[in-house]
């Protein structure tokens, strides 16, 4: 079985927790993320035919107490960008969050997700915002952490683009 | 390379020009003929290209190579076929198969069963040697207390170290590359384990300015300890339980060594695809290495003292056996021994064993045996027929009943005659004369070693009463008053001496002779000797005996005094009454050792 490491990176509270919760129920604790700065988790799915073992590592969302650790996007396969489609600032952390991983792991796939997409009247975040990064990822979706909308195609488009790349 | 003319300018052409053009033509073809031949060939095989096989063997190689390092699309597509050539191969020629395949899978077989038996035994060892101990009681009180397995508790117990698992980790991606566990261990989420360790190792590194190069070497929580070995595109993760040794950790940094050596491209080239690491499960098995507490040399306490108390029982056991022996031996020596006892038969009855035989009454009690060897008496009894013995032994003690003998007397027997040797009285001589007739195996009885007190005591009275003289003044018939003492002591003597002549059945006379000195007529010697012991007799005659006669003899001159042996002073011994014991008309003869009467 092949396994992939992909990280989920992203502002403070947009939701990647929520986000890798719904694909599975992790064995290790949320407090992880705020000592060690990670929590990682591990979920097994089939993708065109090939069955993959993605090893989730959740990373600290960035704040001004604590930055992403460079050394933990180190041997990523693709990440999951997420943006809080509700707060305009988590676009800017997701682009700085972007322009470490390109530096520390090179042009890997990634998808980006707007997520709480459940709230999307409450949506301050537009396209235009987000478009340089729309034109790099490999899947752009709006997703909801809270019904569920969008999270496993997401991570089947990512395993997908990682097994061809 | 493209050849450009110098500058020439465009002109009409000519008749000149045509001559020339032919010109230029018969150059050409003289200058580039060989090349136009060659490039009109190439352009027919352009134009009728077939890849042969021989074109297709020369760089197939090479592309398959080149191919797979893009991407896995060759891969992809060589899979089915792959898979469906291997399916047909397998159903067609299985024993070709069968025998490719049986190298590899048959070793890998009997290490596998060799180690599950290996950790069979020692789980049951653990489990056999703790299971009767003192320890292994208290053990089983936990197993039950706390719903655990006893096995499982004598290993938690009983364990220096055991390599629980091991983790060979991806260093740049933290991804696993395989993973072992010892037996009865479970595990879940080893791939995210094996990414927390990765990121643990990262968060460490960070938070301390760590060089790449450096990493977290050991954790320790509780009774668990991750030993991590570093490499260079690799890390080895040992979870262990207990103290592990530290030539452990030498083992597991050379275990990793030896895989970096084995799969540095795979390691380098590592994309995700651990399955060619699998073949890494030997060497990583070998770290799965368990160390358990060795049992104290010798026997636990317990033992000790059941295996004293079964020593001691022995011992006892064999002393008594021993003893039981001795003293049959010794029973049996006895029994044959002792006169007037004939065993004929031995024969066990009811748990114990009985002497059957013949026993002269007067024989040793059998029972009395038994208690002087010490022999049990339950286990022994006795069923005798009366008899009479005749043996030495036996008709001495029959003797011995029979007469009853004084203490004096001591019986033997020479044959089939009594010898009685000693001093007995009188009465008991009678006796044993009348019965020793009566004693079977008795034809004749010797005295003559016996002496006869009561004879013995009559001769000394005898001797001593013959030893007296009662001395008279000259001329005197009557004696004198001082001599009255003497007289008593003859009466004492003549009264015990009537006494043993009873008992003796004799009837002795004493005669009471007087005598007088030379001095003087012999007729009136003759009167006054008669007159002195007719006055003793008179004296003596005041008691009464039973059987004695006294009778008084006047004898004369003294035979015995010499005349003229000096004056009337020296005749004082001659003129005397003395005493005679005489029976049957004669007097006794004093004898030593008399013989007694038949």
């Amino acid at each position: 079985m092949i396994q992939k490491k992909i990280c989920m990176l992203g502002g403070f509270a947009v939701g990647k927790t929520s986000l890798v919760k719904r694909l599975i129920s992790g064995m290790f604790s949320e407090k992880y993320l705020t000592t060690v700065g990670v929590k990682i988790d591990q979920k097994s799915l089939s993708v065109c035919g090939q069955d993959l073992l993605l090893v989730l590592w959740d990373l600290y969302g960035d704040d001004d107490f604590q930055k992403v650790r460079a050394s933990y996007l180190q041997g990523a396969s693709g990440y999951i960008l997420v943006i809080d489609g509700t707060r305009k600032e988590t676009v800017e952390v997701a682009g700085k969050l972007h322009e470490l991983a390109r530096k520390t792991i090179g042009p890997v796939p990634f998808v980006l997700l707007l997520n709480k997409h459940d709230l999307v009247n409450e949506w301050v975040v537009e396209s235009p915002m987000v478009s340089d990064l729309s034109d790099q990822a490999c899947l752009v979706s709006m997703v909801s952490a809270k019904t569920g909308e969008g999270v496993e195609a997401a991570f089947s488009a990512l395993s997908e683009a990682m097994l061809k790349s | 390379m493209e050849r450009t003319p110098r500058s020439s300018p465009i002109r009409p052409s000519t008749g000149y020009d045509r001559g020339e053009s032919e010109d230029f033509s018969a150059l050409r073809r003289l200058l580039l003929s060989p090349e136009q031949i060659q490039l009109n060939r190439l352009r027919q095989r352009m134009d009728t290209l077939v890849i042969g096989p021989q074109e297709v063997s020369r760089v197939l190689p090479d592309a398959i190579r080149l191919r797979a390092q893009q991407d896995n699309r060759l891969l992809a597509s060589l899979l089915p076929i792959t898979q469906e050539a291997l399916a047909l191969s397998i159903k067609q020629s299985p024993q070709l198969i069968s025998d490719s395949i049986a190298p590899i899978l048959g070793s890998a077989i009997r290490k596998a069963i060799s180690r599950a038996m290996r950790e069979m035994f020692q789980s049951l060892n653990q489990t056999l040697e703790y299971s009767m101990s003192w320890q292994g009681l208290q053990w089983r009180w936990e197993a039950w207390k706390t719903g655990r397995p006893f096995v499982e508790v004598v290993v938690l117990h009983t364990l220096r170290f055991r390599v629980e698992q091991v983790f060979l980790i991806h260093k740049k991606t933290g991804l696993l590359l395989n993973h072992v566990m010892a037996e009865g261990i479970s595990s879940q989420g080893e791939a995210a384990i094996s990414g927390m360790l990765t990121a643990i190792q990262d968060f460490v590194r960070d938070s301390f300015q760590q060089g790449q190069d450096e990493g977290l070497e050991s954790l320790r929580i509780g009774d668990l300890t991750v030993w991590i070995e570093q490499g260079s595109s690799a890390i080895l993760a040992s979870v262990i339980r207990g103290t592990p040794p530290v030539k452990l950790r030498d083992f597991l940094q050379s275990t990793l060594e030896s895989l970096h050596v084995q799969y540095s491209d795979s390691l380098k080239d590592f994309q995700g695809d651990a399955a060619v690491f699998l073949e890494t499960r030997p060497h990583l098995e070998d770290c799965l290495q368990a160390q358990f507490v060795k049992k104290r040399k010798g026997l636990p306490v317990v033992l000790w003292v059941c295996s004293g108390l079964l020593l001691a029982l022995l011992g006892w056991w064999a002393y008594q056996a021993t003893l039981s022996h001795q003293q049959w031996t010794e029973l049996l020596k006895r029994i044959a021994a002792e006169p007037g006892i004939v065993v004929t038969t031995i024969q066990e009855e009811g748990g114990r064993t009985v002497f059957h035989g013949l026993r002269d009454p007067l024989a040793v009690d059998p029972e009395q045996l038994l208690e002087e060897v010490g022999y049990p008496p339950h286990a022994a009894g006795f069923h005798f027929e009366p008899f009479i013995a005749l043996t030495p032994e036996m008709v001495r003690k029959r003797a011995i009943t029979v007469l009853q003998p004084p203490g004096s007397v001591e019986v033997s027997i020479e044959g089939s005659r009594i010898i009685l040797t000693g001093e007995s009285s009188h009465g008991w001589i009678a006796r044993v004369t009348r019965s020793a007739s009566a004693i079977p195996g008795v034809s004749e009885i010797s005295l003559e070693r016996l002496i006869d007190t009561d004879v013995k005591q009559f001769e000394a009275l005898q001797v001593e009463l013959e030893g007296q003289a009662i001395f008279f003044f000259p001329g005197q018939g009557r004696m004198p008053d001082r001599e009255l003492v003497k007289i008593q002591q003859v009466k004492f003597i003549l009264q015990e001496l009537d006494e043993k002549a009873i008992q003796l059945g004799r009837k002795p006379s004493i005669e009471v002779m007087g005598y007088s000195s030379p001095v003087g007529t012999q007729p009136i010697n003759v009167s006054l000797s008669e007159r002195r012991a007719n006055n003793v007799l008179e004296m003596l005659n005041e008691i009464t005996f039973q059987v004695l006669k006294l009778s008084a003899a006047g004898k004369g001159v003294d035979p015995d005094v010499p005349s003229g042996s000096g004056g009337e002073q020296g005749y004082s011994a001659s003129r005397r009454v003395s005493f005679k014991v005489v029976e049957s008309g004669f007097p006794l003869r004093r004898e030593v050792g008399a013989r007694s009467e038949p």
